[in-house]
């Protein structure tokens, strides 16, 4: 929203200099004084006198009233009446849709400038010609918008259920649809504003615009113009109050975009790959273990308007050769922020401010990014969670497995096709050979997810993180991709850290479980005893919640809370039945009850006593 | 192949209907052909005469005998000849239209190769000092209008330091280097406004893929940052910079009037103000069904080549 | 002083041996020629604008044309006088003259050409005019004898115009065939034509072979080609750019004021049926501040009917007969009925930037008497439509007279005449049409010059039109190039035909 703050500033400015015009004691903009043609500044005049010895401040503050006015009339007929085609069209689709969004394209079928030549000869020229035809030129971007906008949201689901409901339709376009449309269409209104002011002074140019002595931008550039080896200085100041107010209405534009778009969250910037230095950290030794990854102490810091956040605290975790860590909690537990941390994928404003991560004695969190990209894809590597997304739609499934292969080992393109072919196989797609030169769209979930297999163990990984891989998948096929990489786990004996919201999978497919709450480790241990055992309340309460292992917790009243807004002491107590003031005062350590055995909870000895006493 | 028949039929239609809005309304238009041709340079004609000549031309029948003509013209593709000069309107258009396109293409090539890699930096640095500036400078070349700039170039370079000259056309047969010279000025005057759309199309675009979750696969497989800027972020945010150039391309076809003007190019626009101004029908017609014709072949390439870039289109 | 062509001409046709030497220029004898609009079509006698002109006066020859000081001179006439007896005009023709395909020019061809003109089918400039030629005698193939209905003192200045071309009695439509000095070697319609002279030429080769024209629509652009050197020579000098053309050592500029700029009436209704409303308009004017707006200073005050200074029917009195006088123009409105002013509207054209300048400043000085008037800025088109039709109230016009003879202001001052875009519509002037009329059929010198002052006057009290301001137009062109000279006055559009007699040097 900062962003929105000076463009939306500026334009206000700009609009309320030319609302105010009138009562601000500028000379009169039409009152000649031929005496005084082309004179530079002078008293009353701080921007001197155009060709007829107008005051050219006083035609600048009156010219945006008719510029804007224009542009902004014409836009916002634009936009209602385009809006309103395009919710017809969209919603209607058949012979509406013929009558509203197609009929829009005779108008793009028109050069511009020839419709506004034949509607000003048609009609004379002046500022209300000039807004039926900027609204006319800018109906169909208004249209075809909102029509794209319609169909995507008919399919949406809320959309559906009102429709099933059997609202009335006018309901259900006014009240669903539009607030859905809202978004585009505004950036497209911002759109049109500032390309009117530009073609109201093309065509005030051209003798098709706004009738003089009004004044107008565009009228004043003409003039200009003629004496520009006279008068430079004329041609400046409507050329820059032209590109102040587009580059606002630019800024604004953008800003709105960002707002509307979930996708492009104002400020962040992810994945932006540029090398990393933490200052002030002396290189710590590795630990003697066997352990293909230790993580110790982890802790990632995002720096955000309201001060650093830690999504990440404290985390250790280690995972041996042919063993499966799970890591287990709720969205915004921390978990795959952890995971992102160790591949080295983070975005740039998060950044691991402590502890290690040991990966064949080398501490990935400190390796420059050339030696990081030598490790990722190659003796580490990862599986996503939508196979949709993750693949890149425009090149075959077979050319993205390949370029991993090539990326960590020098063989022919010829060779590692046929490399890919055998991973296809291996990952048990049938006929692998035909299905490599396929798109992703093209193939079904589970088949995607085994083509992001493929991806992941092309280089032979030592440590294969998976990040929720089942989750976009439907059940009977979640199973055949757990038994997939079971099975390869036991083939390669690789490392692999599972991270998962779904206690069933954890069951079926982990040795060991760290169960994250809020940033942290809250317990760890085989996967046998905390599910057979668990100690933190959090554990007790997810195994209670999920008979099926299937939705996420609901018998935890309450939700995560945000990163921002962590308890001082434990993080949990909020939502824990058994908290106590001393839960509420510090925050609890995590205490190592034995060899792989963690819990983060003050009163697990009173909570469970017979693990206590043994 | 049918979705293709189909789209050329829409076409014709479309081309049609914008002819006969055009041919009627031309009509409608005040101003009369033979009173203007014989009123030129301000003499006041004797009406006799213009009464003779608007027969001779067939101005006198019926408006929908003249639509019926013109029609029958058009299904043996001829297009008439002007009221002005009995010049063929066809030959009028292979003449100028190729000028009109080299100009366009030419402008087209300089926004693209500047504006591409421009916009893909500055969303790579966005934020930064370079996409600030670019940013201002798109919204500049926005909002200069075209006939400053073009009257700017031409005092700067033609009339004070002489080094270009001021405007004009030779054939690219007769001079290449001339040629060349005398397109350089008026296909950046295109370039101008097309780099700034194409620079913040761009720059959205590979905002956009850059946030895509194929770009951190890309990551995580441990290819340069070269490799999957190019395969991956670029590749998929050109899609849409391409429809949106094909768009504004199409547009660009009865929108170079101003630079064509400015810099004496003898494109079709020119030819076509002319024609208005003389209310000269058929070549009116001719071109504007030249101009949207081309427009809707040049939709149709872009959404072959949007299927061809996109394989999700091409199976649906 | 370099004798010109035309002196040797005159001289004698029989010394063709001197003419060799004096034409012997520069080999490239090129003249790269900036117009200002491409010709809408070069047919010799329909008005098709001054740039057409410009080509056509090179490609074809007429009777009698105008010599640099604008007097008249004889083309393919050798000369030509009224027969005292019965009132015919009289034209020799020269023996030697040939259209450019070899055939001699004969009284038949031009007896033709006159009759095509006048003709019922006839789309000509001149139709109206050749209409009261009454009947053609030829006596001998060089003798040409001409009988209109009414007795037209200025008759000869008919054939001067460059609508007046004239081409051989059996050309082709699409392809007439004229005598002037050069021919079309290449033309791209809208952009450029190259005349080369015309080898076998019957007065032999002009100093320049080749003229190059190419058209440069937009005036800021045509200045910037000459500046640059992109040509040697343009017209349609803008006056903005003349004072960079006078500065500048390499160049050289040939401005006149030969057209003037005026407001026209609607006659037929309303406040300026009534001469005095008119009147009121005509005082109400600074006429300075037109020529300084509009024309950058390039241009004089017309405070009268439009006689040129220092011919005999310029009256200095008169000529100020309209002076800016604001408190005499509330007067006459009162006078009329009109002491608190009106509403009205102006018709003007946004495509001509001195119409649309010239109108705003009108508008200006009309508020300050109380006729608050609405600009009407359509394109040129719709304003010659609007303008044919009466469908305005006030109009400014620009204009030129067809000669500098007082005869060439009828077609604007004569409302008789059908509705023109260029005449005020259906206003009565009765004195001042009876007294152009009048000086039309006079041959005496003194009863003319008395007609047409009582024309001036006439037309001041009845107001058939304002006049605002003489415009300059002009020239501008290579110091290099010589023997052009812009003819004077309304004569300034017929300069083309020097052309001929320019030279590199």
């Amino acid at each position: 929203m900062k962003k929105l703050w000076i463009p939306g500033a500026i334009v206000a400015l700009i609009i309320l200099l030319a609302i105010a015009a009138p009562i601000l004691g500028l000379a009169d903009p039409v009152r000649q004084d031929i005496a005084n043609r082309l004179a530079g500044p002078m008293a009353g005049s701080p921007l001197g006198r155009d060709e007829f010895g107008r005051d050219v401040l006083s035609r600048l503050i009156w010219g945006a009233r008719t510029s804007l006015g224009v542009a902004f009339a014409s836009a916002i007929i634009a936009g209602v009446i385009g809006t309103a085609f395009g919710l017809i069209g969209g919603w209607f689709r058949g012979l509406g849709e013929i009558l509203t969004v197609r009929s829009m394209d005779i108008i793009l079928c028109f050069p511009p400038v020839l419709l506004a030549l034949l509607v000003v000869t048609l009609m004379g020229p002046g500022a209300g010609t000039l807004i039926l035809v900027l609204s006319v030129l800018y109906l169909p971007g208004f249209a075809r918008v909102t029509y794209a906008e319609v169909l995507s949201a008919r399919s949406l689901d809320y959309v559906e259920a009102v429709r099933a409901l059997g609202a009335p339709t006018w309901r259900i376009l006014f009240r669903t649809v539009l607030p859905n449309v809202a978004g585009p269409v505004l950036v497209q209104l911002s759109l049109a504003v500032a390309s009117a002011v530009v073609l109201e002074s093309g065509l005030s140019f051209l003798g098709l615009g706004v009738v003089p002595p009004a004044p107008s931008w565009g009228l004043m550039i003409r003039g200009a113009r003629a004496t520009m080896e006279q008068a430079p200085m004329l041609l400046l100041w409507p050329c820059a109050a032209l590109t102040l107010t587009i580059l606002a209405m630019n800024l604004l534009c953008d800003g709105l975009r960002d707002a509307v778009d979930p996708r492009t969250p104002a400020g962040r910037r992810r994945l932006r790959l540029v090398d990393r230095v933490f200052p002030g950290l002396v290189p710590a030794p590795a630990p003697r273990s066997d352990a293909v990854l230790e993580v110790q102490n982890l802790t990632v810091e995002i720096a955000t308007p309201r001060g650093p956040i830690r999504p990440v605290q404290d985390v250790s975790l280690s995972v041996r050769a042919g063993e499966t860590l799970a890591i287990v909690g709720e969205s915004g537990s921390g978990k795959s922020v952890t995971a992102t941390a160790v591949m080295g994928l983070l975005p740039p404003v998060a950044v691991p401010v402590e502890g290690h991560a040991w990966l064949g004695g080398k501490d990935v969190l400190r390796l420059s990014e050339p030696e990081m990209r030598a490790l990722r894809g190659g003796p580490m590597a990862m599986v996503f969670q939508d196979p949709m997304s993750s693949l890149n739609p425009v090149h075959t499934v077979g050319a993205q497995v390949v370029e991993a292969i090539q990326a960590h080992q020098k063989i022919s393109s010829a060779e590692a096709w046929a490399k890919a072919e055998e991973l296809f196989k291996r990952v048990g797609i049938a006929d692998p050979a035909k299905r490599l030169r396929v798109y992703p769209h093209e193939m079904s979930g589970g088949m995607r997810q085994r083509v992001m297999i493929a991806m992941g163990i092309a280089n032979n990984p030592k440590l294969l993180i998976c990040d929720e891989p089942t989750t976009a998948l439907d059940v009977t096929v979640q199973a055949q991709i757990l038994d997939l990489l079971n099975d390869l786990k036991r083939e390669t004996g690789m490392a692999m850290i599972f991270i998962t919201h779904s206690l069933g999978v954890v069951s079926e497919i982990a040795d060991r479980v760290a169960v994250m709450y809020a940033g942290q480790v809250v317990e760890q241990g085989r996967v046998e005893e905390v599910f057979g055992n668990p100690l933190h309340p959090y554990t007790r309460a997810l195994l209670a919640a999920v008979p099926e292992g299937e939705e996420p917790p609901l018998g935890i009243p309450g939700i995560v809370p945000p990163p921002h807004n962590f308890p001082v002491g434990c993080r949990f107590a909020p939502r824990c039945r058994f908290a106590t003031a001393a839960c509420e005062a510090a925050p609890p350590p995590l205490e190592a009850i034995r060899a792989e055995r963690q819990v983060r909870c003050i009163r697990w000895h009173e909570l469970t006593p017979t693990e206590a006493v043994a | 192949m049918r979705w293709l028949l189909r789209r050329i039929g829409i076409s014709l239609a479309l081309a049609w209907i914008v002819a006969t809005i055009v041919f009627m309304t031309l009509h409608m238009v005040p101003g009369d052909p033979a009173e203007i041709l014989l009123s030129t340079g301000g003499v006041s004609p004797d009406p006799a005469a213009v009464a003779e000549l608007r027969e001779r031309l067939g101005l006198d029948q019926p408006l929908l005998d003249q639509y019926g003509h013109f029609l029958l013209g058009l299904t043996r593709g001829d297009l008439g000849v002007s009221l002005v000069d009995e010049y063929p309107v066809l030959d009028e258009i292979a003449l100028r239209l190729p000028r009109t396109l080299e100009l366009i293409l030419a402008g087209t090539l300089i926004a693209v190769v500047i504006a591409i890699p421009a916009g893909t930096y500055a969303a790579l640095h966005r934020g930064g000092l370079f996409d600030r500036i670019a940013s201002g400078a798109a919204a500049l070349l926005l909002a200069v209008p075209v006939f400053v700039v073009g009257t700017v170039l031409v005092l700067v370079l033609a009339q004070i330091l002489r080094i270009m000259p001021a405007g004009g056309y030779v054939p690219l047969a007769q001079n290449p280097w001339q040629h060349l010279t005398l397109l350089a000025l008026p296909s950046l005057a295109i370039a101008k406004g097309l780099a700034a759309v194409v620079f913040r199309m761009t720059r959205a675009s590979v905002l956009d893929a850059l946030s895509r979750d194929y770009v951190r696969t890309a990551h995580a497989k441990g290819i340069s940052p070269t490799r999957v800027l190019v395969k991956h972020v670029v590749r998929n945010a050109l899609t849409p910079v391409l429809t949106v150039l094909g768009l504004h391309m199409g547009t660009l076809l009865g929108g170079t009037v101003l630079v064509e003007y400015v810099f004496n190019w003898p494109g079709l626009s020119t030819p076509l103000l002319r024609a208005v101004e003389a209310r000269d029908y058929p070549m009116v017609v001719g071109i504007v069904l030249t101009i949207s014709g081309l427009f809707l072949l040049i939709n149709l390439i872009m959404d072959l080549l949007y299927a061809a870039l996109d394989p999700r289109i091409r199976t649906a | 002083m370099t004798p010109t062509r035309r002196a040797f001409l005159t001289a004698g046709a029989a010394l063709p041996f001197l003419r060799g030497p004096a034409r012997a220029q520069p080999a490239d004898g090129t003249l790269r020629f900036g117009l200002s609009a491409y010709p809408p079509n070069l047919q010799p006698w329909v008005s098709t604008g001054g740039a057409a002109g410009t080509v056509k006066m090179l490609l074809h020859r007429r009777l009698i044309s105008y010599n640099a000081k604008g007097e008249l001179r004889g083309e393919l006439a050798e000369s030509w006088s009224r027969d005292p007896a019965d009132g015919a005009w009289v034209f020799k023709l020269r023996p030697n003259a040939t259209f450019q395909n070899g055939e001699p020019v004969t009284s038949t061809d031009i007896r033709w050409n006159v009759e095509q003109i006048g003709g019922e089918k006839s789309t000509a400039y001149m139709r109206a005019q050749f209409q009261a030629v009454e009947w053609i005698e030829t006596p001998d193939p060089h003798t040409i004898r001409f009988h209109t209905r009414q007795p037209v003192a200025a008759f000869p200045d008919w054939f001067a115009g460059y609508n007046m071309g004239l081409i051989w009695h059996r050309s082709e439509a699409r392809e007439p065939v004229g005598a002037g000095p050069f021919r079309i070697a290449a033309q791209e319609r809208g952009s450029s034509i190259t005349l080369e002279a015309v080898p076998n030429h019957w007065q032999g080769l002009p100093k320049i072979r080749t003229v190059n024209m190419v058209v440069y629509a937009d005036e800021n652009l045509r200045a910037a080609a000459l500046q640059s050197g992109d040509v040697d020579m343009i017209e349609y000098v803008p006056w903005q750019a003349m004072s960079a053309v006078e500065a500048d050592p390499r160049l050289k500029l040939d401005a006149t004021t030969g057209p003037f700029m005026d407001i026209l009436f609607n006659g037929s209704k309303g406040p300026f049926s009534d001469p005095r409303v008119r009147r009121a308009v005509a005082h109400a004017i600074r006429r300075e501040e037109i020529v300084k707006a509009a024309f950058f200073g390039r241009g004089a005050v017309l405070e009268g009917v439009p006689m040129v200074q220092d011919t005999p029917w310029y009256d200095a009195e008169l000529a100020k007969g309209w002076a800016y006088d604001p408190e005499r123009s509330k007067a006459l409105l009162s006078e009329a009925g009109f002491a608190n002013g009106f509403q009205t509207t102006l018709l003007s054209t946004a495509q001509y930037g001195m119409h649309k300048d010239t109108a705003e400043v009108v508008q200006q000085h009309l508020a300050a008497i109380g006729i608050q008037c609405e600009l009407r800025l359509p394109d040129w088109s719709t304003r010659v439509s609007q303008g044919q039709r009466g469908q305005y109230e006030m109009a400014i016009h620009g204009v030129s007279a067809d000669s500098n003879d007082p005869d060439g202001l009828t077609p604007i001052f004569d409302t008789t005449l059908s509705p023109s875009h260029g005449r005020s519509f259906a206003l009565q002037a009765p004195r001042t049409v009876a007294a152009l009329a009048k000086g039309r059929g006079e041959f005496d010198q003194a009863k003319r010059i008395e007609a047409y002052k009582e024309f001036q006057r006439a037309a001041l009290e009845e107001v058939p039109l304002v006049t605002l301001a003489w415009r300059s137009q002009g020239y501008a062109m290579d110091r290099k190039v010589k023997g052009f000279t812009n003819l004077p006055g309304a004569l300034s559009t017929l300069s083309g035909a020097m052309l001929e007699e320019a030279y590199l040097g």
